[in-house]
């Protein structure tokens, strides 16, 4: 095994995160017990599915449908934990026109120990797709996402980190056509530590991102996202919505970029970072950044931070609803913003649940 | 129904609630009056249960279950025999069994039937109207050891009771008083009124904010729903123009943190015309 080299906190993008339990979790024996219930959503139409059990898939229980495993064309060598990942892995490679049977379900199950694994998702000119990433257990889960979306092309890639444990890292390079939309919604909702990179490039002219997701942290946990929108072409628009709870002595942490070329002139980029502490002990760490070459742009960008409305506390109350449960409820709606960007509404329900199942635990 | 003796409360330390004691019988409306700054909204929020708002002397005693004629076996424990309330919430005296509420927390209180109107009601984003009326009756069901109410039957009940009230199954599903107005606030207070169905409704300026049609709208909404041999309602108000609707059976002016005056409907109208200063000192 080769000697894991990691970034320390003095590096400036990994300031917030805490990667001092990924050496003893990587030494750890995978256990290979896979769980009895897998969360596949079930939304009509059968799409591909596609189990994988540290990070290699379990055949029997897949449907690749059209997604092939073969080497991917990823090149991470900048990032610290998704230069990890090799080369073979899985691809969803779509012509023009196309759109699988249905949603794309990729359930990722760590048993212990480190497992690294890379993706490609190419969608040609008016392809559309939706895929559901789930990823449960409590080894560490490391990823590495190329997206690439031709003219007109749809993207929507929805992501739970559900597990009991362990670390999730995710990283994501998108480029994104002339056009065509990418958005990206991740739930934060288990007990596993997180680390979230995404670098979107709006390379085409009129290209929409949307990249958000709610983080929700208790105990000792740490989510940390570090995010950058690229605005290369005129007229292109991105929307970046972020909700993080944090609970116990947790911490959240999300760092957003938008950058406008000089050539990116009516841009329309926004950003809503919003914290919300259910504890005077935890941390919400919120930073908005805007670069902007351009002179004819429109960027909104809002951070705060705060705690449950006291005055709604009691109202509810009032109305006969027990205080956890009443927190549970504010929490709710305080995340659902950035939930209810997911398009199919089984997909939106599950999530909606996971996060419920979370505020129940913690409340 | 609700016996309040010689409270005493304060608020950030200071004295607002001075010694007051009021009784109030099932079947009947009382009226607080009173100028500002007299305590009416303290005694709102001291029977609600607000935090903040501390009693530092006095007793507040909830439902003789005698006088509402209720069995206290069923009323007061869970239905699986094990005791809801401890003993420090339920004595008994000369008046039957009684519900010591300043022991219970705010939701405990709803549950005992107790409801709250707001002068100002507060907004929600995120929340429905449906969602948290839900919420609410069924946590209330459940403290109670009732089956919770399906969403079918909830949604017929709460379209009857918006539509007697003017208020939309469009509205109900927005957010909780966001972009209300001030009328369509207090509307919406009744509706949950309504649903609810509470005992015991202190109903703190109900009034305010209200135009002439919307104040009857609202004052009917009162009668129909709490004026009921087993109910009791408590108008805390400034004016005397809602009592013209929801005519009470008592009048009281409280000043400086206690009950000044007593009488029946003609003291709102002495008070109307001669200001409280004549009376209250």
């Amino acid at each position: 095994m080769t000697l894991l080299e990691l970034p320390s906190a003095r590096d400036e993008s990994w300031r917030w995160s805490d990667l001092s339990s990924l050496p003893a979790i990587a030494g750890r024996q995978p256990a290979g017990t896979v769980p009895e219930a897998l969360p596949w959503i079930d939304c009509g139409g059968e799409g591909p599915r596609l189990l994988f059990v540290d990070g290699k898939l379990a055949a029997e229980q897949s449907n690749l449908g059209s997604v092939e495993l073969g080497t991917v064309t990823a090149d991470p060598a900048d990032h610290a934990l998704a230069r990890l990942v090799g080369s073979d892995g899985w691809k969803l490679r779509l012509g023009r026109d196309h759109a699988p049977t249905g949603l794309v379900q990729i359930v990722h199950v760590s048993t212990g120990g480190a497992d690294h694994l890379p993706s490609e998702i190419e969608l040609d000119v008016d392809a559309q797709a939706s895929v559901v990433e789930t990823y449960m257990g409590d080894g560490w889960i490391n990823r590495l996402a190329h997206i690439r979306l031709l003219k007109g092309a749809r993207l929507m890639l929805s992501r739970r980190v559900i597990g009991e444990g362990g670390y999730v890292s995710l990283s994501d390079r998108a480029s994104v056509g002339e056009g065509a939309s990418i958005t990206v919604t991740t739930l934060a909702a288990g007990r596993a530590d997180t680390r979230l990179d995404g670098r979107v490039v709006l390379a085409g002219e009129a290209a929409f991102a949307e990249v958000g997701g709610a983080l929700l942290a208790s105990g000792k946990q740490r989510h940390d996202a570090n995010l950058v929108i690229r605005h290369e072409q005129r007229s292109g628009m991105s929307r970046q919505v972020w909700r993080s709870v944090a609970d116990d002595a947790a911490i959240c942490s999300v760092a957003a970029r938008v950058e406008v070329a000089r050539a990116a002139q009516k841009t329309d980029g926004e950003q809503s970072l919003k914290g919300l502490l259910l504890n005077r002990g935890a941390t919400i760490n919120a930073k908005p950044e805007l670069e902007i070459f351009a002179d004819d742009v429109k960027c909104a960008h809002g951070a705060t931070v705060g705690e449950l409305d006291r005055n709604a506390l009691f109202y509810l109350a009032s109305r006969g609803v027990p205080r956890d449960e009443a927190k549970a409820l504010l929490t709710q709606a305080f995340v659902a913003d950035a939930i209810d960007r997911i398009g199919e509404a089984a997909v939106r329900e599950a999530f909606h649940q996971d996060a419920m199942a979370w505020l129940g635990a913690s409340s | 129904m609700l016996q309040i003796k010689n409270l005493h409360a304060e608020v950030d330390g200071k004295q607002i609630l001075n010694g007051l004691t009021l009784s109030v019988g099932a079947g009947e409306i009382h009226a607080i009056m009173g100028p500002n700054g007299a305590g009416k909204s303290t005694l709102g929020y001291v029977l609600g249960g607000r935090p903040g708002y501390e009693v530092t002397e006095g007793s507040v005693r909830f439902l003789s279950v005698r006088h509402a004629g209720l069995d206290p076996a069923s009323t007061f424990s869970s239905g699986g025999g094990e005791e809801r309330w401890t003993p420090d919430q339920v004595r008994g005296d000369e008046d039957g069994e009684w519900i010591d509420l300043l022991e219970m927390e705010p939701d405990e209180r709803a549950a005992a039937g107790i409801f709250l109107g707001f002068q100002y009601p507060v907004e929600i984003p995120g929340v429905s109207n449906v969602q948290f009326l839900r919420t609410a009756i069924n946590a209330q069901r459940r403290a109670r050891g009732e089956a919770e109410l399906s969403a079918g039957d909830f949604l017929r009940m709460a379209r009857a009771q918006g539509e007697a009230l003017g208020v939309s199954m469009d509205m109900l599903k927005r957010p909780v008083n966001v972009g209300f107005s001030g009328g369509e606030k207090k509307r919406n207070e009744m509706v949950q009124m309504g649903l609810i169905d509470p005992r015991l409704a202190v109903l703190d300026e109900t009034d305010s904010g209200l135009d002439i049609d919307a104040l009857r709208v609202v004052g009917d909404g009162i009668n129909r729903i709490m004026r009921k041999a087993d109910k009791a309602v408590l108008l805390i108000t400034h004016y005397q123009r809602l009592l013209d609707t929801v005519e009470p059976d008592h009048v009281h002016v409280l000043a400086g943190g206690r009950i000044v005056r007593s009488g029946g409907p003609e003291l709102a109208h002495e008070l109307e015309r001669e200001g409280y200063g004549a009376i209250a000192g």
